[in-house]
C-alpha cells in the first residue's frame, strides 16, 4: 500500500512529523476503526479520525437526528433532521476526506451480530450513552480480544480510558462489577 | 462542549494504539472536570476476581445485557402491590380539571432549571430532590395533581405523600412532555 500525491500533500503536517511519518500514516491507512455511536462523542471522533486518514471507519448507530441533538452533534446539520445519524455522518466525514471507507451499520448492536462485526476491525471506540451497550461493547472487545477506547461523560465530567485486557490492564467490569440500579439511572 | 473534548481524547488514543507510539491509557483512567477544568489521572488496576477477565471467570460468553441492566434497587417497590394505574391521570382528564375551576392543587416535582423552560399554569414547584420539606404545606383534604418530565418521578413523589396517608392524588401520565404535546402545543419540549 502507498499513499497517492494528494494524500501525501493532505497528510503533510504527519508525514513531517517523525513520530508518524509516512510509516505511521500507512499504518493509519491501513487500520480499520469501529465506532460505537454517531452522537455526542460519535461526531469528533469520526470527524477527526477520518481526517486523520484513518483506512476504513465503521460507525454503529441506529438513531435519527433530533433537533435537540445539534448543540453537540457536530456531524449533523438542521438539514438532516430526521435522517439515519449514520448517514449523515457518513456525508460529513467524507466531504472532508474522500480518501476514507465508510461503512455504516443502521442497527442495534445485540449479542447476535457484535461478534462478527468486532471481528472486522483493529480498534473499538465505544461512544455509547447506556450501561447495556457499554457491558456488551466491553465483553464483545474481550472475547474477540480487540482493544476499547472507553468514553462516558455525565452532565460536567467525562471519563476517559482503554481496554485492552486480554493485553494488559483491566477491563470495563474490574471497575464496574455491575450497572446502577436501574431506578437510579438518569434519564 | 463536552462531548467534542473526551471524543477527542478517545480519537487521540484510537491513533496512538494503531501507530504504536507513546503511552496509551491502557491501566489509567482520566477524570475531567470541565467546570473546574481539571484533570485527575487514577492508576486502575485488573481486578483478580473480575467475572470477565479474572483468574476464574463465569462469564464465558455473551450474556442479556437488558436483564443485566435492569435490575431495580432493592426495595425499590417494583414487586410490591401498589397500583399505579389507578393513579393515574391522562392529559385531558387533567386539562378538564383544572379548567372546571375547581379547587386542585398542581404540584411539579421536576428541578428549577426545568421549571424555567416550561410548567403548567397554576402549578407550585416541588423538586423531588427536596420534596420531603414540602409535605407539611400540602393538605391532606386537597385533591392533588402531581406532574413531572416523564411522570416517574412525580409517582416517586405521589407514594411519598400516599405513605403520608394522602388520598385524594393523581399523578398526569407522560408527564409535561405529553402535556406539550396533546394540551398545549405552544410550550416548549425539551
Amino acid at each position: 500500500m502507498a499513499l497517492t500525491n494528494e494524500e501525501i500533500n493532505r497528510y503533510t503536517r504527519h508525514l513531517t512529523l517523525p513520530e508518524i511519518g509516512m510509516e505511521g500514516q500507512l499504518k493509519f491507512k491501513e487500520s480499520k476503526i469501529l465506532l460505537i455511536g454517531a452522537g455526542g462523542l460519535g461526531s469528533p471522533l469520526g470527524m477527526y479520525l477520518g481526517a486523520a486518514g484513518i483506512g476504513k471507519l465503521g460507525i454503529v448507530d441506529f438513531d435519527v437526528v433530533d433537533n435537540s441533538n445539534l448543540q453537540r452533534q457536530i456531524a449533523h446539520s438542521v438539514a438532516d433532521i430526521g435522517r439515519p445519524k449514520v448517514e449523515s455522518i457518513k456525508e460529513t466525514i467524507l466531504a472532508g476526506n474522500p480518501n476514507v471507507e465508510v461503512e455504516i451499520y443502521n442497527v442495534r448492536l445485540t449479542r447476535d451480530n457484535i461478534l462478527a462485526l468486532f471481528e472486522q476491525y483493529d480498534v473499538i471506540v465505544d461512544g455509547s450513552d447506556n450501561f447495556e451497550t457499554r457491558y456488551l461493547v466491553n465483553d464483545a472487545a474481550y472475547f474477540t480480544k480487540k482493544p476499547l477506547v472507553y468514553g462516558s461523560i455525565f452532565r460536567f465530567e467525562g471519563q476517559i480510558t482503554v481496554f485492552h485486557p486480554n493485553h494488559e490492564g483491566p477491563c470495563y467490569r474490574c471497575l464496574y462489577s455491575n450497572p446502577p440500579p436501574a431506578n437510579l439511572v438518569p434519564s | 462542549m463536552l462531548p467534542g473534548t473526551v471524543g477527542l481524547m478517545q480519537a487521540t488514543e484510537a491513533l496512538k494504539l494503531i501507530l504504536g507510539k507513546g503511552r496509551s491509557l491502557i491501566g489509567r483512567l482520566i477524570l475531567f472536570d470541565a467546570l473546574k477544568m481539571n484533570f485527575k489521572n487514577l492508576k486502575l488496576e485488573k481486578d483478580p476476581n473480575c467475572e470477565l477477565c479474572g483468574i476464574k471467570p463465569t462469564i464465558t460468553e455473551l450474556i442479556d445485557y437488558e436483564a443485566f441492566c435492569n435490575v431495580p434497587m432493592p426495595g425499590a417497590g417494583q414487586n410490591d402491590d401498589f397500583d399505579e394505574e389507578e393513579y393515574s391521570i391522562e392529559p385531558a382528564e387533567l386539562a378538564e380539571v383544572l379548567n372546571s375551576g375547581r379547587d386542585v392543587v398542581l404540584v411539579d416535582v421536576r428541578e428549577q432549571s426545568e421549571w424555567d423552560i416550561c410548567y403548567i399554569e397554576k402549578a407550585q414547584l416541588m423538586p423531588l430532590s427536596e420534596f420531603e420539606e414540602h409535605i407539611p404545606s400540602l393538605n391532606p383534604d386537597d385533591e392533588i395533581y402531581l406532574y413531572c418530565y416523564k411522570g416517574m418521578r412525580s409517582m416517586k413523589a405521589l407514594r411519598q405523600l400516599e405513605d403520608e396517608g394522602f388520598t385524594k392524588l393523581r399523578n398526569l401520565t407522560g408527564g409535561i412532555d405529553r402535556w406539550a404535546e396533546e394540551i398545549d402545543s405552544d410550550m416548549p419540549r425539551y
